[in-house]
């Protein structure tokens, strides 16, 4: 399929050992757009948005920001913590801004759902509605992400 | 018929190599910029062969800007102040510089191409920055999940810099990893040690340098380092100490002490070591033997996530709530933070609230 | 031939247009046209190039190939003559005017395959136009190349993409606007004709 010298780029960047050690695309053989696409499909079926999302792992991460070492009990269901470690990423979208190396553990307690996120994996989902390729270390199912962060 | 079809082939061939030809002259015309002056503070002058960019042609004269993407335009860090001859600003370096920036002559300098003379203006300190090679001279495990690794200086053999302050480690390819990155870490050791630096190096999970450095590097590898940089230094007063730091984050503590165990000091100092269970904590022999070296030293281990069963006896929780047992005197008292936002914010709040001034409250929140 | 030059001048920027009559160049012209400035640097290019190579195949044309029968060969020469004065074009740029050559990206080097160029170059065969008749032509045409891009770019500024039905916009509203850009030129029709 067509792809812009910028997609290309992209892609590039998100390969293993560019950016983090294992990449953006795991070891999903389908194109980026794609993989956008398909998770947007989820999205809508769930009835929420990349913002939606978003927000609420934002609020989470917030919420924990300065309880290092131990985690915070929000809403009586969800165990939250959040660790930082020195350095920051660019994003593979190849625009300007670095984002902090924050890594949040989330664990619903209701469901015994458990996800991780960082900061760079925010702000895919909020500008970009990448959570990922198959097999990537932090993938962020779409379903699952929904189901710890909102039931 | 073959002299026909060889004339004209030959003709052919004589038209592209005449073109050919043409371009090679304008190219060595037009991209050969002859020799530029760089003006660095009005105080020092270097001269550089034109074309290439300005983090570049600095480097090569062993003036180091910092660069967190080695000069690929995607980070922003190598921004410097050109006077002038920098030329029109790019596209590429206006995502990176904000209004009041611009105006002030501040440019992305991996995207300023020297082409005639420049002048620039950068801070000092930049000076003392240099490439070192070094190699691995000891490697010990602290932890599960830490290593400090100390690197002996080949070439140049001397490393000058301050208790606090960090370098840049290199890393070089291996597995799926195809091209070099560049990472900070504290400096542990002494300065007094001048052929050596330790660091102290926690492993990340989906980090290329730490897993570079826990998997692959061995005793004798050979390395390349950048440095010496940062601020974050301990104020040569007589105030009262108060050290926070988990983690890897002990690193710039323990090279604190240890040079103070060297120039000698009568300050009363506490240090608070957060960490969540008995297995993360390391060096604590080491630590609690300073309280003999000084006169007024003390160590204090807190853990916060050790469950009732764990074999600890020492406090537990977080570390503000301990604070008011070590502050005498607040607004005689400095701290020295090192960790993650989250806890420096955290523990600043705690200080302040028994106050301790916020201009003496000094933190390396990881850049 | 004899039309005059100046004509011909005239001729190749109104009513042989060589993008709103005969179509070409059409590919930077539709991806270019989004800023208004991009577009006026690159049609300044593309007008050098038209000007200069047209005159330069016409001198390789009749100097070499006709008198050495290497007709047979002119689309390679041609092209070769057209590369390389690109490739030259932007090694000038790149050093005298950097923001351009960031602006215009891949668009300068992608005039090398623009079919304008190209064709002009062979309409000054077929046509069997004289020097001065093939220097007035290849301007012509790229000043008319230089103002169709910057009246679509002029538009495509002004226009509010929001009342764009969503599948029209982009390359659709573009191609349709070019359309009846082309359809407001068939009225200079009248005035002469040179093809």
């Amino acid at each position: 399929m067509k792809e812009t010298p910028q997609e290309s780029k992209i892609i590039a960047r998100m390969q293993a050992g560019v950016i983090t050690l294992n990449g953006f695309l795991g070891s999903d053989t389908r194109h980026l757009h794609e993989i956008i696409a398909e998770d947007a499909k989820v999205l809508s079926a769930l009835g929420t948005s990349q913002s939606e999302i978003a927000d609420r792992m934002q609020y989470f991460s917030d919420a924990s920001f300065e309880s290092y070492d131990t985690p915070v009990f929000i809403e009586d269901n969800y165990e939250v913590e959040t660790d930082v470690v020195r350095g920051k990423l660019p994003c593979p979208f190849s625009h300007a801004g670095l984002y902090r190396k924050t890594l949040t553990t989330l664990h619903n307690r209701a469901n015994g759902i458990s996800v991780r996120w960082t900061a760079l994996s925010i702000h895919m989902i909020r500008e970009h509605g990448f959570f990922e390729g198959i097999g990537s270390p932090f993938r962020l199912d779409p379903q699952k992400l929904y189901k710890a962060l909102f039931t | 018929m073959i002299i026909q079809i060889a004339k004209d082939i030959l003709i052919t061939c004589g038209i592209s190599a005449f073109l050919a030809f043409i371009l090679t002259l304008a190219q060595k015309y037009l991209n050969n910029y002859g020799i530029c002056k760089i003006d660095i503070n009005g105080k020092r002058s270097i001269d550089v062969e034109g074309g290439s960019s300005l983090l570049n042609s600095l480097t090569d004269k062993q003036v180091f800007l910092p660069s967190a993407c080695g000069g690929r335009g995607s980070c922003g860090t190598c921004k410097c102040k050109v006077v002038s001859g920098g030329g029109p600003v790019l596209p590429t370096e206006k995502p990176f510089l904000s209004s009041t920036e611009l105006s002030n002559g501040i440019r992305l300098s991996c995207q300023v191409k020297i082409k005639s003379d420049i002048r620039i203006d950068i801070p000092e300190a930049i000076f003392n920055i240099r490439k070192y090679r070094a190699v691995v001279h000891e490697i010990l495990d602290y932890t599960y999940d830490i290593k400090g690794i100390t690197f002996k200086m080949i070439e140049p053999g001397q490393i000058d810099f301050k208790t606090g302050q960090y370098v840049q480690l290199e890393t070089k390819p291996y597995g799926k990893v195809k091209q070099k990155t560049v990472r900070a870490y504290s400096i542990s050791s002494k300065p007094q040690e001048k052929d050596r630096v330790q660091l102290i190096i926690r492993l990340v999970p989906e980090g290329i340098c730490t897993t570079w450095v826990h998997n692959h590097l061995q005793v004798g590898d050979e390395v390349n380092i950048t440095g010496p940089y940062g601020d974050f230094y301990l104020r040569d007063t007589k105030a009262d100490i108060i050290f926070v730091a988990g983690g890897s984050g002990k690193a710039p503590i323990k090279s604190m002490l240890e040079d103070l165990q060297v120039v000698g000091t009568t300050r009363k100092m506490t240090y608070f070591f957060g960490a969540r269970d008995v297995k993360d904590l390391y060096l604590t022999e080491e630590m609690y033997a300073y309280e003999k070296v000084f006169d007024d030293f003390k160590y204090e281990p807190v853990l916060s996530h050790c469950s009732p069963e764990c074999q600890w006896d020492g406090k537990r929780g977080y570390v503000m709530p301990y604070f008011k047992d070590a502050i005498i005197d607040p607004k005689n008292t400095e701290a020295y933070l090192c960790g993650s936002p989250g806890m420096i914010n955290a523990v600043t709040k705690g200080l302040k609230e028994l106050g301790v001034p916020a201009d003496k409250i000094y933190f390396d929140s990881f850049g | 031939m004899t039309i005059s030059s100046f004509v011909l001048f005239w001729a190749a920027i109104f009513t042989s247009n060589i993008l709103l009559t005969n179509f070409l160049g059409m590919c930077s012209f539709l991806s270019v046209s989004k800023e208004v400035e991009s577009s006026f640097g690159l049609g300044v290019a593309v007008f050098f190039v038209l000007t200069i190579t047209t005159g330069l195949n016409y001198l390789v044309y009749h100097l070499i190939l006709v008198p050495l029968g290497l007709v047979y060969l002119q689309f390679i020469i041609f092209i070769i003559v057209i590369a390389a004065f690109v490739q030259l074009l932007e090694l000038v740029i790149e050093r005298y005017a950097p923001a351009l050559y960031y602006s215009l990206g891949i668009y300068l080097p992608l005039i090398t395959v623009n079919c304008a160029i190209f064709g002009v170059s062979l309409f000054m065969v077929i046509r069997n136009y004289s020097f001065v008749q093939s220097i007035s032509f290849g301007a012509g045409s790229g000043i008319g190349w230089l103002l169709a891009i910057l009246m679509l770019s002029g538009i495509r500024s002004k226009l509010k993409e929001k009342l764009v039905p969503v599948g029209l916009q982009g390359a659709g509203i573009s191609l349709i606007i070019t359309g009846i850009m082309a359809l407001a030129f068939i009225g200079f029709s009248g005035i002469v004709n040179v093809q």
